[in-house]
């Protein structure tokens, strides 16, 4: 258990308490905010380890998030992964332009989403141990 | 008895026609126009009043009878200056219907007319009793209208014995006909001959002037229905220009729709109609241009008027070629269409509103249905792994029954967002250099639970020597997973699916995937229209659940997209298989750059290699490109080139980056690539290695030779590492 912590930024709470649930079972601590200045207000108080970001956010989306926290100096590298039920074309290349580290959409599937992860975490590079087995 | 029958003048009595006398046999004036006289221009030709004065001036100056007659011989309407004998016999005695009428023997037969118009000769002709004639044929453009005959006169002093002989023959004193012959004056056969030399260049002189007044009459009566006609039409602009553009005719509604009276625009150049904008294309010249070539140019566009008014215009040109008075020219027949193109812009409008509610509201749908699909995702797996609790096995088979239909739900909402993507071409690829064989294998293990659960094997056949394709890999397996689990949808159990990757026969530009099962089949009008949208084969939908039958619909988009094809091959009761083309991809035409560069043609060319570990998962797009972006910094844009990311193809991820320069030249370029890569996040983890080879170019070679050889050495060289890079891993 790396204990590491993990901010969902999303405005479903069914997601947030499910995606909660599959992340405290690989061991990471999460904690979740429903919009962008909460999100940011948490992510400068507890410095996350990892952001996962939903793009349809309330007052301001979260595209107006990922420009706002990769200009601050203490977060602004926190690694991003979005999670997002928008189209990819287009969403994708925005997000990863905007410094995403990767862009998945709703519903993931949790063997690559966990493995983006961990790699989002600097935890192992090659995983293929987690390839469609 | 002298039987003289009828002949030519010329063989009469030897002497011949005076030089440059006419032939009227109608192949000196042979005139295409004249070919086809109609029957009423014919008759008016031969009209026996017109012909009359003529005939009877001819008659009293020569002093022998003349008539008309048909092309066949028969008299057409009176002899002028009947002869006394031919009166004394003809007209006393009942006529005879046929033969020639001049004749008062029948013996020889005579055909002097018939002969007159076949050789377009003046025939002289003489009978039993010795009374002698003249035929003039009169011929127009080739076309026989009748003869002139003229005669009925002795050429010689009349023989009493002859005399008699027809007096018995004919019923008739004897006594009274010789008294008839004998004062009669006789016309010497070479004067009979002369006046009729003569009277058929009257008579074609008189033909001619007659026809002239016909068509000038015929012309202007129709110049005059034409003129009635142009002016008379409101709604189209009719006028014409010269070759140089020049107005030289306006008609009424030329003045309405245009703005413009006539003598205003006559004389200026046609292209004051034109917007300023057309003109600067040099619209006007090239329609103009492209109506002399084909004969008539039509379009459609803005016009001016005289105010300065624009309207939406339908434009015809014609090409004028014979009027012989003002050269070539142009007709030009303008239409206002402003009403119709409004309308028609006002549907497109409505239409692509349409299309884009639609669209919205699908995006929309879609991603709406994806949020909650999601908690239900991660709920659903959430327990199905345990988090919660263990399971009893029965719970754990309901809720992988509820998984198996979300990701069905998943699938048919993406299939409804790639849907809207197709309505409003959207549906963008990304493509790749991609390993075919590899593809498959993937797509066969992501398929191979669905099989499994319905115990139907799938079977792979694949050379590995297959080349790579062109295309977006996330696609092709969307086609490829579609066409398995129609297969496995449509196939009993313990049935068999077959993918096949080959080279299209024929074709090596294509790579041709295959998919069979031994399904039910598809009956051959079904084949046609599988692949249309919304389309489902009833009997099989009965059967069962099988998505929103958008499914073909996209993989032929999809594959069209790529430029390849899609088909099926199928039997009834005999299974059916699905075929698709990718195109294979091709070196030389992403090398382009590298072979346009000038340093090219006899210099060197570089390939780079950079080489980093697997990278595994989703992330790995995103790095790849970062690195990509990376790679493309560092070379010279233009004239050198970074390959394509080679997905799934070798066992380590390597970049290739074709350069237009020696062996120092890479040196330098590899040396930035390290550096700006020692810059990136992972790069230690990534553990790169940079290596180049250099590849010569063989000087006085072809360029195309010098293309293929370094293309193939690419190929070789790319080849090569990958296999090296396997026997190490």
């Amino acid at each position: 258990m790396s204990g590491k912590t993990i901010l969902i930024v999303d405005d479903d709470q069914y997601l947030q308490l499910g995606l909660t649930a599959r992340l405290k079972s690989n061991g990471y601590r999460a904690i979740s905010a429903g919009d962008g200045a909460t999100a940011i207000a948490l992510a400068r108080s507890e410095s996350p380890d990892l952001i996962i970001l939903d793009l349809g956010l309330p007052a301001g989306d979260g595209f107006l998030f990922l420009e706002r926290v990769k200009g601050l100096a203490d977060v602004g590298a926190t690694p991003v992964i979005v999670l997002s039920a928008r189209d990819p074309a287009g969403n994708k290349k925005r997000a990863l332009d905007a410094g995403a580290l990767a862009f998945f959409q709703k519903p993931p599937d949790n063997y690559e989403f966990l493995a983006a992860i961990r790699l989002a975490l600097g935890e192992t590079i090659a995983l293929s141990t987690f390839l469609k087995t | 008895m002298i039987p003289m029958g009828t002949e030519g003048v010329n063989a009469s009595d030897g002497s011949t026609p005076a030089a440059g006398m006419p032939s009227y046999d109608g192949k000196a004036e042979h005139d295409e126009s004249r070919t086809n006289l109609s029957p009423r221009v014919t008759a008016s030709l031969m009209d026996l009043e017109a012909w009359a004065e003529i005939l009877a001036t001819y008659g009293r100056t020569m002093r022998v009878a003349v008539a008309l007659t048909d092309p066949q011989g028969h008299l057409l309407g009176e002899c002028h200056n009947k002869q006394p004998l031919w009166s004394l016999v003809r007209e006393t005695k009942s006529p005879w219907g046929a033969g020639c009428p001049f004749c008062i023997s029948t013996y020889p037969s005579c055909a002097s007319v018939k002969e007159a118009l076949q050789s377009g000769k003046t025939m002289m002709a003489r009978d039993m009793a010795g009374l002698t004639h003249v035929a003039v044929p009169l011929v127009l453009g080739g076309q026989p209208l009748g003869a002139i005959i003229a005669g009925q006169v002795f050429d010689r002093y009349p023989e009493p014995l002859l005399v008699r002989h027809v007096a018995k023959a004919f019923g008739v004193s004897a006594q009274q006909l010789w008294d008839v012959a004998r004062k009669q004056r006789p016309v010497s056969s070479s004067v009979l001959q002369a006046s009729g030399d003569l009277l058929c260049a009257l008579g074609h002189a008189f033909l001619e002037q007659r026809y002239g007044k016909i068509l000038e009459a015929k012309l202007s009566a129709s110049n005059g229905r034409f003129r009635l006609l142009v002016e008379g039409v409101k709604d189209h602009a009719l006028f014409t220009i010269d070759s140089t553009g020049y107005v030289n005719s306006w008609n009424y509604g030329a003045e309405r729709l245009l703005d413009c009276v006539e003598a205003e625009i006559i004389g200026r150049h046609f292209c004051c109609m034109f917007t300023a904008d057309s003109m600067l294309n040099l619209v006007p010249e090239k329609h103009l241009q492209r109506a002399l070539q084909a004969g008539l140019a039509e379009y459609e566009g803005w016009c001016v008027t005289g105010t300065q008014k624009q309207f939406w215009a339908n434009v015809s040109i014609t090409p004028l070629l014979e009027d012989p008075r003002s050269g070539r020219g142009f007709a030009i027949i303008i239409q206002d269409v402003t009403q119709r193109r409004k309308i028609a812009v006002a549907l497109e409008a409505a239409r692509q509103e349409r299309t884009r509610l639609q669209e919205n509201f699908l995006s929309h749908v879609s991603h709406e249905l994806r949020t909650p699909l999601t908690a239900i995702y991660f709920f659903t797996t959430n327990v199905l792994d345990g988090l919660l609790g263990d399971l009893t096995p029965r719970q754990r088979e309901h809720l992988t029954f509820a998984l198996d239909n979300v990701k069905q739900l998943r699938n048919m909402v993406s299939d409804l967002l790639d849907i809207t993507r197709v309505a409003t071409h959207k549906l963008t690829l990304e493509p790749q250099l991609v390993s075919p064989v590899k593809l498959v294998a993937d797509v066969l293990s992501t398929c191979r639970t669905n099989a499994a659960a319905r115990n139907i094997s799938l079977r792979s056949i694949a050379a590995p020597s297959l080349p790579f394709v062109w295309a977006d890999p996330a696609r092709v397996r969307q086609i490829l997973i579609n066409l398995i689990d129609n297969g496995i949808k449509f196939t009993p159990n313990s049935g068999v699916i077959t993918v096949e990757a080959r080279l299209l026969a024929g074709d090596g530009g294509f790579v041709c995937v295959s998919v069979s099962d031994t399904g039910c089949g598809i009956s051959p009008e079904n084949c046609e229209i599988v692949f249309d949208r919304l389309a489902q084969v009833k009997s099989v939908a009965e059967t069962s659940r099988s998505g929103l039958g958008l499914g073909l619909f996209i993989s032929r988009e999809l594959v069209s997209r790529h430029g390849g094809r899609i088909w099926v091959e199928s039997q009834l009761g005999h299974g059916s298989t699905f075929y698709f083309t990718i195109p294979v991809f091709s070196l030389a035409k992403l090398c382009a750059p590298v072979f346009a560069a000038p340093t090219f043609k006899e210099g060197l060319v570089s390939l780079i290699a950079v080489d980093m570990v697997t990278i595994a998962g989703t992330a790995r797009e995103g790095i790849l490109l970062e690195i990509h972006r990376v790679l493309e910094r560092c070379i010279h844009a233009g004239q050198d080139v970074v390959l394509p990311p080679m997905t799934d193809v070798g066992p380590v991820e390597t970049f290739f980056v074709l350069a237009s320069a020696d062996a120092s030249g890479s040196a330098v370029i590899a040396t930035r690539i390290s550096r700006e890569l020692k810059s990136f996040d992972n790069a230690a983890k990534l553990n790169l290695e940079v290596s180049s080879t250099t590849i010569p170019v063989a000087p006085g070679h072809s360029r195309e030779d010098q293309i293929k050889e370094v293309t193939v050495r690419v190929e070789q060289l790319i080849q090569s590492h990958f296999s090296a890079k396997k026997r190490l891993k």
